[in-house]
């Protein structure tokens, strides 16, 4: 017994560090490129190398940004609105559809091809058809990002849960779980990398499906107002929606991340946590 | 497939007589605690081809025994035991725990320790050892307690708050233990649970398992390849042959108790797995 207890190991630090790690030269490297970019941006169109018409200086962008924030303000409110609730749809009905397929068989073997063969689809041609039937208002591009974004995280999803250890589900049986409970409290947690990985990906195609959207066919949203623009020939104007677009698809990013951290962390934390009287 | 269909119908035809004949409330005081399995035969078809796993399989265990289950790789030995967990429906036979029949799992009837321990890796041992109690819908102060217990029982209530990638195999293998005693099932069933675990750690698991059987006064049927690890902790050995398995013998196991190691030099002991050992390589 006191044999079999000492066997416990616990990670010792991130292994010796000599000279500037691997990790730090990458950072670097990284916030470099970032720089180089926001400094290009200001000095090309400056020099006049490209015409302001073509890329608009960093500074008359910012400028725009400014001048108008009121505006962006208000478009932008709209496509958070419409890319949460579309999230909800998509990525809330997607994983727990995901997950009933991928640990179905029947299910699966039924489904699946047909997720499969419609992800394969173009469904932006499919968009005049939204409108027509939800309106040019924030219903049909949440029903559109929805559709968008549903397939690859029910295939994400389906592929996770197909590859769970299939011993935890049996065991989970073997103590009369149903077949809800076993999804919910075995399969899910089982499969949280896959589940977040197509969150993330799903995520990501929302925020395409409803800026696509709105560039389309709408009378309002970040996109509506790029297209606008565009029209105008406003260059900086253009870019200044693009900014917000892009950081809307880092924040959505980051903040999946940061979940991933978090599930992923707490397990690493408790490990390094040794039982105070453990040998 | 005309045979599984009508193995089906025979099943339903024998647990309708059986639930007129004995009913829920089967007088027998400890009845509870006895295992009894009946003509039972599986054949399972893989791509259109048929075969017999199981035999003609009829056996009981009274309350409160150890036995063991032994045979050649592919026998059907964990197949068996899957059955009586009610995992997995044979095709033509009947098993009954404590008078009623079993079809489905029922862990207040009988617990299962798998071979890999089969914790889930994101709940610590106290949340694990609760899980079935949680399914159950148990309210968490009760859940708690009693995991605790199970867990102080197989003497691992100080590792409570660890995860099982923390613990050593002989340490998961004793968590599921206790996941496997935490809703008092009087039957436990194990299917090779100490295969994975270096030869040192088995033999101190076995030791430690015997104890809690004492302590517990389980009935606990026993699965494993390993003929040694069988008779020292069995009252009872069944000897199943190569597929499709077949009960050869019951070997009763007349080594006084409590074992110890040194039983293992006995000559009675050499005999015993002499005897068995033939039985399988014949």
């Amino acid at each position: 017994m006191a044999y079999d207890q000492s066997v416990t190991h616990v990670p010792r630090g991130s292994g010796a560090s000599v000279g500037i790690s691997l990790e730090t030269k990458a950072r670097i490297c990284r916030y470099a490129i970032i720089a180089a970019v926001i400094v290009a941006w200001e000095i090309v169109p400056q020099l006049g190398l490209v015409p302001r018409l073509f890329l608009p200086s960093l500074s008359s962008t910012l400028a725009m940004l400014m001048a108008h924030s009121g505006d962006f303000a208000v478009q932008m409110l709209v496509t958070l609105q419409e890319v949460g609730m579309a999230l909800v749809f998509a990525c809330g009905f997607g994983i727990l559809f995901g997950l009933w397929v991928g640990s179905t068989l029947t299910v699966r073997k039924a489904l699946l091809p047909v997720v499969s063969a419609l992800f394969a689809v173009p469904l932006v041609v499919l968009y005049p058809l939204f409108t027509a039937w939800f309106g040019i208002g924030s219903a049909s591009k949440v029903v559109f990002a929805s559709v968008y974004g549903l397939l690859p995280t029910v295939l994400g999803t389906a592929a996770g849960a197909q590859t769970i250890d299939r011993q935890l589900t049996q065991a989970a049986r073997s103590m009369g779980a149903t077949r809800l409970q076993q999804i919910l409290w075995v399969t899910l947690p089982a499969s949280v990398p896959t589940v977040l990985a197509s969150f993330r990906l799903g995520g990501a195609l929302v925020i395409v499906g409803v800026v696509v959207a709105e560039m389309m066919m709408s009378s309002a949203g970040i996109g509506f107002l790029l297209s606008k623009y565009r029209t105008q020939l406003n260059s900086s104007g253009v870019f200044a929606a693009i900014i917000l677009i892009l950081a809307l698809a880092i924040g959505f990013d980051l903040a999946v991340q940061a979940i991933e951290r978090r599930w992923t962390g707490g397990v690493r934390n408790k490990a390094a946590r040794r039982p105070a009287d453990a040998p | 497939m005309p045979r599984m269909t009508q193995a089906t119908a025979s099943i339903r035809k024998r647990h309708g007589t059986t639930m007129s004949v004995v009913g829920p409330d089967h007088p027998a005081a400890d009845a509870g605690k006895t295992l009894d399995v009946r003509d039972l035969n599986h054949t399972y078809s893989v791509n259109g081809k048929t075969t017999q796993a199981l035999q003609d399989i009829a056996f009981n265990v009274s309350a409160g025994r150890f036995i063991s289950i032994v045979g050649p790789s592919g026998c059907g030995k964990s197949s068996l035991l899957m059955m009586l967990a009610g995992l997995l429906t044979p095709s033509e036979g009947r098993i009954a725990v404590g008078g009623r029949p079993l079809v489905k799992p029922d862990p207040t009837r009988v617990g299962v320790v798998f071979q890999d321990a089969s914790l889930f890796p994101w709940l610590t041992a106290r949340r694990n050892v609760e899980f079935p109690l949680f399914l159950r819908g148990v309210a968490k102060a009760v859940r708690r307690e009693k995991a605790e217990e199970a867990l102080a029982l197989v003497g691992l209530e100080r590792f409570a708050d660890s995860l099982p990638h923390e613990l050593s195999g002989g340490m998961k293998q004793r968590v599921s233990i206790a996941r496997g005693l935490v809703q008092d099932p009087p039957i436990l069933l194990m299917d090779e649970p100490f295969a994975a675990l270096d030869e040192q750690t088995r033999i101190t698991m076995g030791d430690e398992l015997l104890r809690i059987w004492e302590k517990a006064r389980k009935t606990i049927v026993f699965v494993t390849h390993g003929l040694s690890e069988a008779i020292y902790l069995s009252d009872e050995v069944l000897v199943l042959s190569g597929r499709p398995g077949r009960i050869l013998d019951r070997v009763a196991i007349d080594l006084p108790r409590p074992r110890s190691l040194d039983m293992m030099a006995q000559p009675r002991f050499a005999d015993l797995r002499e005897a068995i050992w033939h039985m399988i390589k014949a």
